[in-house]
């Protein structure tokens, strides 16, 4: 470039010799505009839609990066530990239908739900997305709180038409636009890469306590067992009571 | 004795202007997301309201100037702006400007944000050269 000049080039001549330094702006230039054009077109990122390699056999690691939502209070003497798949129609059982039988103790503070993802992957073709699009959801806010579990609740419900979609992402953006979330961003976030670590690591964890199906539950880390949901979700009250009784029974 | 330093000024400021851009497209909603590794650093950044400035998003800034710097900067290597006092001055603040605000937005991702943007990182790599090669515009001032 500018050290291929002449020394002793007097000023009047300075810019005169500049090929060089065109050339090295134009390639800067052309190179900028096509990786901008490259990014605009798609390249820039993918719609994250599978696990992703996290690059990590360390348990502690994924302990770390597993990452789950939890609904009630921290200091809840119960916690009911739930891995789920956002298209398995049990977890859209136990999430419509068990749920809000614990609610009370959760929303007195004797129990906290902690929802770990566990996507299946397989026939399930979009749990995982369904997964990073909840957690999407959770970053806005729907009357002063994040809209995770509302976001958590409408995949549920829908749980039945998205699951038959060929492409579910454009479902997941009407349905954030109908619970009153802002479309555009949660598009942005959706159609990334965002949460696809959090998710995969979630996945991951589960696999190495063991988890095999969904949903899988555990109350104070007692694996809840049931023919049915409905008699899993029967069990889960019966063991909730019991502990609430146990730890002095207030407000039953 | 030809203005080198104005050209990697030039050339700095062409990338970063390049960087910028990048930067505000996807601030705009044009990138689904950025390439970024999977840390989510840079999506972090852009998320919080530092990714704003006087109410204009701050790869906004960097794009104009960038664009500034390197008008300056192609001007000053033209013969007849060689010894202008302007193109010096101008290098001078405008790329002082770009170091410190670059500096501001570090501090910010270390101790406010806690998440850095490799993007952002680049820019004040960037910001940071072309504050580097303007210094002689000092000595020319003097001369």
């Amino acid at each position: 470039m500018a050290q291929r000049q002449r020394k002793g080039t007097p000023p009047q001549g300075a810019g005169g010799n500049n090929t060089v330094f065109y050339i090295v702006l134009g390639v800067i230039a052309l190179a900028g505009i096509i990786a901008i054009a490259y990014a605009l077109a798609g390249g820039g990122g993918t719609t994250a839609t599978d696990p992703i390699d996290l690059e990590t056999a360390n348990v502690q690691e994924l302990y770390e990066r597993a990452t789950p939502l939890r609904l009630g209070d921290e200091n809840a003497p119960v916690k009911i530990v739930e891995f789920a798949d956002f298209q398995c129609p049990g977890c859209g059982v136990f999430s419509l239908q068990v749920k809000p039988r614990l609610m009370p103790y959760i929303e007195r503070g004797q129990a906290q739900l902690v929802y770990y993802d566990f996507p299946l992957g397989g026939s399930h073709v979009h749990s995982f997305l369904a997964a990073r699009a909840a957690r999407c959801g959770g970053e806005q806010q729907l009357e002063g709180r994040d809209a995770y579990w509302a976001m958590h609740d409408k995949l549920y419900q829908e749980q039945s038409d998205w699951a038959a979609e060929q492409d579910a992402a454009d479902e997941f953006v009407d349905y954030a636009a109908e619970i009153g979330l802002d479309r555009r961003e949660f598009e942005r976030c959706l159609r990334s890469d965002r949460f696809a670590d959090v998710v995969t690591a979630n996945r991951r964890l589960g696999e190495q306590l063991g988890v095999a199906s969904t949903p899988t539950v555990l109350i104070n880390n007692r694996l809840v067992g049931g023919r049915t949901i409905q008699d899993m979700g029967d069990q889960l009250l019966t063991i909730l009571q019991e502990i609430v009784q146990e730890e002095g029974g207030a407000g039953q | 004795m030809m203005p080198q330093n104005r050209m990697v000024v030039a050339a700095a400021a062409l990338v970063g202007a390049f960087v910028s851009t990048y930067l505000l497209l996807y601030k705009l909603g044009h990138l689904g997301t950025l390439a970024c590794g999977i840390d989510g650093g840079c999506e972090i950044v852009q998320a919080t309201r530092f990714a704003y400035f006087l109410g204009v998003p701050v790869a906004a800034w960097g794009v104009a100037g960038y664009l500034g710097i390197l008008g300056v900067a192609l001007a000053g290597t033209r013969p007849r702006f060689v010894t202008a006092a302007w193109v010096s001055w101008g290098l001078l603040l405008l790329t002082g400007a770009a170091f410190a605000f670059s500096l501001y937005l570090s501090a910010l991702e270390e101790w406010v944000i806690q998440a850095w943007c490799r993007w952002c990182i680049a820019s004040a790599l960037i910001a940071s050269a072309t504050f580097v090669f303007s210094l002689p515009e000092a000595k020319r001032l003097r001369k």
